[in-house]
């Protein structure tokens, strides 16, 4: 893509969360949330091939509805509270509406069905994008509505982590296995959300980071599915070998980082005297460990047969920069000693 | 007023449901004028004059009538109006649905009361809606700088969608 349209994308990207992140008005982060959306338009179909051009005009329907939604929502709440401000309490009735919509927005279940289609249409640099970036806009209105409806919550909440679970094990191809994680880990954040949101920001957090990490570490093998990524032991075998760590820790695995946010967040549900719920939401990260599982035993636990070509590969150093996945892969995988700082440092 | 409020209010949602439906383009743009002409009115009805006549010159005057001319690119000899079976369904589907939110809506579930623009005006420094276009150049300059940048990124994003001509999914016809 021309370097100048890029960069004009990249920057709108930015501004659109920004805008919403700085914002105290709603139509000021309703225009956020579109600027981010018109922004990464292009860039998830700059391939031109029609996969991704589906891809692309589903997201935009979506998440065009859900900003229609919004904008509905807090319009109806001006008119009934008089209020356009953020931090003060919603009316009932537009807050469901708005907890609808930015569930709609984020890809958690009931409305997450858009979600691994378009994920599968994306190459992975943009799925990253996606996955990260994207979710950061509406999680803060997320968090900033709180606490409403706190049935609805919980809903949404349970049957994401459910959802991401189940749907997940069936996979084969990674984009969607990440999607599917995705949806859980946000439904694990959605539902500490409505009693402590330092919680949900951890858990946002400790995410990033994996997300991020996993996605590189696809973008190095250039895999897309389970099957071609186990040419990757002979390629970089250093990359495999610290591959497992990572996936474990998206599945919540002690003494992983990933473990951190799901031990808050149990302990934060028990406090406030759900147990169920907790239970509920531990046994379904059971079913997203089993994928993880299996993503880590067909890259690392198996040395997969190959021929001689592929077996004994040049292992050349590479031009792009490991930065970037060293310092994520870090933390994805070593920050749980650092717990009691982390939390400490959340606590806004 | 109230009375003709309401047959506005009416028509509005009728004009909606035409549009949801799924007929061909040509009778949903013909819907979305209904709905935009009925919404103006409205709109007049609360005191927003001005933005009624912004709304009825930009969106029907300008974007539908190119959205009209696009449509007629696509033109096909058959078009499904509302009269066709299945058109006629998704009707009846969402006359239901306003039925039933209708009635689940009824006896008021608002605490607040119709509220048109002018008539708090002796109360006002400024008319509620050339005011606040006004308030966009003066002490709104910020969101006229942002909105003007999303214009702007809008039509980059279009001409990045549609570059190209022959290639990829989005050809020029």
């Amino acid at each position: 893509m021309n370097p100048f349209i890029l960069s004009i994308l990249l920057l709108s990207l930015g501004l659109g969360t920004t805008l919403t992140f700085a914002s105290s008005h709603w139509l000021l982060a309703w225009m956020g949330l579109e600027i981010s959306t018109l922004a990464i338009i292009p860039l998830m179909s700059q391939h031109h091939h029609p996969r991704a051009v589906e891809a692309t005009t589903k997201y935009f329907i979506t998440q065009a509805a859900a900003a229609a939604l919004i904008l509905f929502a807090s319009t109806t709440n001006a008119w009934i509270t008089g209020q356009w401000d953020i931090n003060f309490d919603l009316h009932f009735f537009p807050a469901s509406m708005l907890t609808m919509a930015l569930a709609l927005k984020m890809g958690l279940a009931p409305v997450h069905f858009w979600l691994p289609e378009v994920l599968q249409g994306l190459d992975l640099t943009t799925g990253l994008i996606l996955s990260t970036w994207q979710k950061l806009a509406p999680f803060i209105l997320m968090c900033q509505i709180m606490p409403v409806n706190s049935s609805l919550i919980t809903f949404l909440g349970v049957t994401s982590t459910l959802v991401g679970g189940w749907g997940g094990l069936n996979q084969t191809q990674l984009r969607k296995i990440l999607a599917y994680s995705s949806i859980a880990h946000l439904g694990w954040m959605i539902l500490v959300m409505q009693f402590n949101q330092q919680l949900a920001l951890l858990a946002l957090i400790i995410y990033i980071p994996m997300t991020f990490s996993t996605f590189m570490i696809f973008k190095t093998n250039s895999s897309t599915t389970v099957n071609t990524l186990a040419a990757s032991w002979a390629k970089t075998p250093a990359l495999t070998a610290i591959t497992p760590m990572i996936l474990l820790s998206l599945g919540g695995l002690p003494p992983l980082s990933g473990f951190m946010p799901k031990w808050m967040i149990l302990q934060e549900l028990t406090k406030q005297d759900i147990p169920l719920t907790a239970s509920i939401a531990a046994l379904s990260a059971l079913l997203s460990l089993y994928f993880y599982l299996r993503v880590s035993y067909a890259m690392t636990l198996t040395i997969s047969p190959n021929n001689l070509n592929a077996t004994t590969p040049w292992r050349l150093q590479t031009t792009a920069s490991t930065l970037p996945l060293a310092i994520s892969a870090t933390i994805s995988a070593m920050l749980l000693p650092l717990a009691p700082a982390t939390l400490a440092l959340l606590s806004l | 007023m109230a009375h003709i409020m309401l047959t506005l209010l009416i028509g509005m949602v009728l004009g909606v449901i035409s549009v949801a439906s799924n007929p061909s383009p040509y009778f949903a743009a013909l819907g979305l004028v209904l709905v935009a002409g009925v919404g103006c009115v409205v709109l007049m009805g609360h005191g927003g004059s001005f933005l009624s006549l912004v709304l009825f010159l930009i969106y029907l005057g300008g974007m539908l009538v190119v959205f009209a001319y696009c449509a007629a690119l696509a033109a096909e000899p058959y078009p499904e109006a509302w009269g066709e079976w299945s058109v006629l369904g998704s009707v009846l589907g969402y006359l239901l649905l306003v039925v039933g939110a209708g009635s689940w809506f009824w006896g008021g579930w608002y605490e607040g009361m119709w509220v048109p623009v002018d008539e708090l005006i002796e109360f006002s420094v400024v008319a509620a809606d050339s005011g606040g276009v006004a308030l966009m150049y003066s002490l709104g300059g910020g969101l006229l700088v942002v909105s003007a940048w999303v214009l702007l990124l809008t039509l980059l994003v279009v001409l990045e969608l549609t570059r190209g001509l022959a290639r990829g999914a989005l050809r020029a016809v």
